[in-house]
């Protein structure tokens, strides 16, 4: 009955755990080529959930019935989502953030809030201050093992989080591009005399940071059936939590961050209590800047000179 | 140069959106600028944005319904009543220093002889030591929390003027509200085993302390007691535990927008779905059926109130309000109507007595203070020596096909 118990949690713990580690890539990415802490990029999440909900809005669903028809429609959503939301990401980056790139560190990060608030207002503005349901049309069958309940939006964020990593990790270690963003991430001036356009590769991974918030807007939809427009911040917190944890500039480690705060806000709800869950992950985010500033698996990069 | 206006622009979107954030002082009627002669004016706090606009605008069109009727019967001879209506939720939530920032605005009206509200009891207790020091009425249609107006606690709200009660309501409390409820549940549907669940705020923690121990008393048990926290969206890990103790009721005390429909959407994923869920009138609301959609069935709450459809003399308020705002009433509209009522008659009789001049704040109060028997479309009232009313009723509803349908409802007065 205890492991039952525990399993379940941890099955509890993945699911929200995959939410948080597609945010917390956003973050890390970021940090990696800018060293900016994009505060907004929790909002940019939950402007995924709304961008999903607004295209399934359009889509007439009562024509649709058959699973495989709801799965593209789902693929097709998410593409949308990500595209939106990565373009938002370039408009931020190109309209608040690409003018302070040299200057003092606290500047982007006051613009960093400013925008966050900004995002949060139209947010609100658009479909006002209460929950807005989120129409959950993929089937949800409940698969059991052992005992253990999983649900297929459960095991939509898990596969959908692991889909995106998997493709992120090649992107980053085996495509040109890939390889332009960690050159700039290392060193800028050095990456532009080599003939990166820095610019660009700084758009790119915004948008490719952003695109992934969106498409964990549209899982995190689909898995709870509402959103809130303040609901990007505690979570961009937990997700920011994460990357610190897993070495924040290090995409592996935010994916291993994100997996690992999710499933300890579970057992802390199971084992200690639910009041908790926050004060357990923020104390980690104290512990870690303290004693492992370069969390878990540290920064990838090779030691700057 | 370029940079510097740039720069300019993004600080003055801050700004922008630090103001839109702030809440978004909707007012219902009225403007500042008459305020001079002949008007009079009843003010209302009432969370009117967000999750709790579901209860709050319901109850404010109450109150404006009070005054147009007031206005019509030519209650205050000679004068114009007018409702100036505040929102105090802020980030779709009700918010206990905008309410105070509300009362603040009111004060600052000379106009303004009364308020009615508010509606959460957090807010309430955030208002009454305002309220009691500047001396201005507040009666509440919908505070259940019992420590804002009995026990010591109480005392502690009213510290500038220990004697003077300035708040009132014309709803009951939680001491009466939380054992009906769980009386409903023990031996009505003969439920056994509850797990118990509150948002930590005044109201839900009360109502929750209330509803646990009358269901012990009936013989149930108390699987569990857990807070949930402002903000949060994952109940997952807490209803898997919930669920792992065998539960056949989850209580939560709180409100819809504090998370009561989250909670009760979420039970479906961790096996609670066919479990019932029972409430306060914090979840009786539309808002609560939107949150928990399909999984909102078998749930059930009480109300601090009359249901106005079972009381003859509510006919015409009730008729007057489905043509004025073309919908049904809301769980506390016509508590709203009673409250503001009370200020007038309060404000004519007062008027009366002191040869048709417009009396002041504490005139008013006195009048209230004096116990008299209040005719209303809630039934007979008067306040007691705290200010609570001697209307004790529970109503009792249910959700069936995804509508909250009234079962019963119970006088409680001794």
């Amino acid at each position: 009955m205890a492991e039952h118990q525990f399993f379940q949690q941890l099955i509890n713990g993945i699911a929200l755990g995959g939410v948080y580690a597609l945010v917390a890539l956003g973050y890390t990415m970021v940090y990696g080529i800018i060293e900016l802490i994009n505060f907004a990029h929790g909002d940019v999440y939950t402007l995924g959930t709304f961008f999903s909900l607004s295209i399934i809005a359009l889509i007439p669903m009562s024509k649709f019935t058959a699973g495989y028809e709801l799965w593209l429609i789902a693929f097709i959503v998410i593409v949308l989502a990500a595209l939106l939301c990565g373009i938002v990401g370039v408009l931020i980056e190109r309209l608040a953030y690409r003018r302070l790139r040299n200057a003092p560190r606290l500047a982007p990060l006051i613009t960093a809030i400013g925008v966050s608030l900004i995002l949060e207002n139209v947010m609100q503005l658009w479909k006002g201050p209460s929950e807005v349901s989120f129409p959950q049309f993929l089937p949800d069958r409940i698969h059991t093992f052992g005992g253990i309940e999983i649900h297929d939006h459960a095991l939509l964020v898990v596969f959908v989080s692991i889909a995106c990593m998997v493709a992120l990790n090649i992107l980053v270690f085996r495509t040109k591009l890939g390889t332009a963003m960690r050159a700039t991430a290392q060193d800028r001036d050095a990456a532009q005399l080599m003939g990166i356009n820095i610019n660009s590769t700084i758009a790119w991974t915004f948008f490719i940071g952003a695109a992934l918030a969106g498409v964990a807007g549209f899982t995190s939809g689909m898995y709870y059936g509402t959103t809130f427009f303040l609901n990007g911040y505690q979570a961009g917190l937990k997700a920011f939590t994460a990357a610190v944890l897993g070495g924040i500039g290090n995409v592996t480690g935010a994916m291993l961050g994100g997996f690992l705060i999710g499933i300890v806000e579970a057992m802390t709800s199971q084992y200690i209590s639910d009041q908790w869950t926050s004060v357990v992950v923020f104390s980690i985010l104290i512990l870690i800047l303290v004693f492992r500033p370069s969390g878990l698996l540290g920064e990838q990069l090779p030691e700057k000179v | 140069m370029k940079n510097h206006r740039a720069a300019i622009v993004a600080l003055s979107f801050c700004l922008l959106a630090a103001c839109s954030n702030a809440p978004n002082g909707q007012t219902g009627s009225s403007g500042g600028a008459q305020s001079g002669n002949n008007v009079i004016k009843i003010g209302a706090d009432l969370p009117l944005s967000g999750g709790d606009a579901s209860d709050g605008i319901p109850t404010a069109n109450g109150v404006k319904l009070a005054i147009i009727d007031a206005n019509k019967q030519h209650m205050i001879p000679g004068y114009t009543l007018q409702a100036n209506i505040l929102d105090d939720a802020v980030n779709g939530v009700h918010s206990p220093s905008q309410g105070v920032k509300n009362i603040q605005s009111f004060a600052s009206d000379n106009a303004v002889l009364g308020v009615v509200g508010p509606f959460n009891s957090n807010v309430a207790k955030a208002e009454i030591p305002l309220s009691n020091s500047l001396g201005i009425a507040l009666i509440s249609p919908a505070n259940t929390n019992p420590d804002l107006t009995k026990g010591s606690l109480a005392q502690e709200l009213r510290t500038t003027n220990p004697n003077a009660i300035t708040y009132f309501r014309v709803c009951t409390t939680d001491d009466i509200q939380g054992p009906a409820g769980a009386d409903y549940a023990a031996q009505v549907i003969n439920l056994r085993r509850a797990y118990v669940l509150d948002d930590n705020e005044t109201y839900g923690r009360g109502v929750a302390d209330q509803w646990a121990a009358e269901f012990q008393k009936d013989g149930g048990t108390i699987l569990g007691h857990d807070h949930i926290t402002k903000g949060q969206q994952d109940f997952h890990a807490l209803l898997t535990r919930a669920a792992s103790q065998n539960p056949d009721v989850v209580f939560y005390g709180g409100t819809t927008s504090t998370g009561g429909g989250l909670v009760r959407k979420q039970m479906a994923d961790t096996g609670l779905g066919a479990i019932r869920y029972f409430g306060a009138d914090g979840i009786r609301n539309d808002q609560f059926l939107t949150d928990a959609g399909a999984a909102a069935n078998n749930s059930y709450a009480t109300v601090a109130s009359v249901n106005a459809d079972k009381i003859p003399a509510a006919r015409a308020f009730l008729k007057e309000y489905q043509a004025q705002f073309g919908q049904a009433v809301g769980s506390y509209s016509a508590a709203g109507y009673v409250a503001a009522m009370t200020i007038i008659d309060a404000i004519a009789t007062a008027m009366k007595s002191n040869g048709g001049k417009v009396p002041s704040r504490s005139d008013v109060l006195a009048q209230l203070r004096q116990g008299l028997v209040h005719k209303s479309i809630i039934g007979d009232f008067s306040f007691d020596a705290n200010g609570d009313t001697t209307n004790k009723v529970i109503s009792t509803y249910g959700v069936q096909n995804g509508q909250w349908v009234f079962l019963l409802q119970k006088n409680y007065a001794k």
